[in-house]
């Protein structure tokens, strides 16, 4: 039953757990189960540089796309606008701590971790830094990819204006460019990153 | 001819570095094990799947039930309140003609959840039982399922944004309401929910099928 095969010859899909050989992939290519049709290996065009400015990039662009005000309305002479970080005060001010705490998360602790993280690792692996400590850093890293919701708020930005264009006379402010920045930014820092590659390296370096 | 499988050959794969790791003498599915790449723990199959599953399921449905009777935000003009639940927000969009922005938060609001909830119950029944299990039309659901979860938190943004947008002192301003609550613990346990969920025990039960077939062709 036991077979003696060395395991780093092998893959398992993560859905079906069917077993392949390590498919030998050029930059570009992915490799699918024929089982279940989910994606078994990828190797991504020029992963550690792209992901390198694209983080950098959003780590610069989150602090406009956080502060600066996303829309405005007009009413009866009065005008208020309001930002992401405004959205958060403002359910705190009306008791709803739960919710802002979860909107903090989602939409701007858990965006900024990863862009951090990825610049971090990204950062390590361009200037030939590699640590140990990385292992248990790009392990924890993982946890966080199912809670970044900068596309679902996206949404709700446009849902937003369209409630409002009805009653009010609404605007348009920088910070929503700057949002629309920091999504692209985030979105293309972390679907650049090669998960396989990172992996396959640390475990080169420091796993005997 | 038939797959073979990392538990068959007595491999398992690290969840979080996709490192397979050779089971000890002995070992089973639920069995702790220490990945020699990322040195992390973790189970061959996720242990007590279906429990958890099931058990945060409930707890999403049980959610859902006041997050749809209460109100999502209460709109104040010149100091009179207005409560809209989630569906009155939507028949408002419906009454005004904006039907594909209705139909967006519609999905997003009603049909996800309850798609997630429903269709939760019938993956964990399907694997529980075997019978008329379809691993790959059912996995491609579940996947479908995980991938829809965070959308659902659409109508909880737009109240967030329109909370802190609309605050213009007496003439008009909006206030979230209790529902919001019980609706966000709804996305987030049907999250949790798809999270406990093994993919990978709709193929198990496929397998021990086919290798007994296989057995009694001999
Ligand atoms: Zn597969
Ligand atoms: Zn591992």
């Amino acid at each position: 039953m036991n077979t003696t095969k060395d395991t780093s010859q092998l893959i398992a899909c993560l859905q079906c757990d069917a077993l392949y050989d390590t498919p030998i992939l050029k930059q570009g290519q992915s490799a699918k189960c024929i089982r279940c049709g989910s994606i078994l290996a990828e190797r991504k065009v020029d992963s550690i540089e792209r992901s390198f400015y694209w983080s950098l990039a959003g780590i610069m662009l989150s602090v406009p796309a956080i502060l600066l005000p996303i829309m405005g309305v007009t009413l009866v002479g009065q005008y208020h606008h309001a930002s992401l970080l405004d959205c958060i005060l403002a359910l705190i001010e009306h008791g709803f701590i739960m919710i802002a705490t979860l909107v903090f998360l989602f939409t701007l602790a858990v965006p900024i971790v990863r862009l951090l993280g990825a610049f971090y690792i990204t950062s390590s692996f361009k200037f030939n830094r590699l640590k140990p400590s990385l292992l248990h850093f790009f392990r924890a890293f993982h946890h966080l990819d199912n809670w970044a919701m900068l596309n679902v708020f996206m949404l709700g930005i446009v849902v937003s204006m369209y409630k409002l264009l009805d009653d009010t006379e609404l605007s348009v402010n920088m910070g929503l460019l700057a949002f629309i920045l920091w999504l692209i930014c985030s979105t293309m820092a972390a679907s650049s990153l090669d998960q396989d590659y990172i992996w396959q390296e640390l475990e080169n370096k420091f796993v005997d | 001819m038939s797959i073979k499988t990392a538990q068959e050959s007595g491999l398992a794969l690290c969840p979080k570095c996709h490192k397979l790791n050779d089971m000890e003498e002995g070992a089973d599915i639920h069995t702790t094990m220490q990945c020699t790449r990322c040195h992390g723990m973790f189970y061959p199959r996720k242990p007590h799947s279906l429990q958890y599953t099931l058990a945060w399921n409930i707890a999403a449905l049980l959610a859902f039930i006041p997050a749809n009777i209460y109100p999502i935000m209460i709109i104040y003009s010149v100091g009179i309140g207005d409560p809209n639940t989630i569906l009155s927000g939507i028949g408002e969009f419906v009454d005004h003609g904006l039907y594909p922005i209705a139909a967006i938060i519609f999905t997003a609001s009603i049909i996800v959840p309850l798609l997630k909830i429903v269709g939760l119950f019938l993956l964990v029944y399907r694997v529980h039982t075997g019978v008329r299990l379809r691993p790959d039309k059912h996995s491609k659901f579940y996947h479908a399922l995980e991938f829809l979860g965070p959308w659902s938190m659409l109508d909880v943004f737009v109240v967030a944004l329109l909370v802190a947008v609309v605050e213009l002192g007496f003439v008009t301003s909006v206030s979230a309401g209790p529902a919001i609550n019980y609706f966000t613990l709804t996305v987030i346990f049907t999250m949790i929910a798809a999270n406990s969920f093994d993919p990978r025990l709709l193929w198990d039960k496929d397998q021990s099928n086919e290798n007994a077939k296989e057995k009694n062709d001999c």
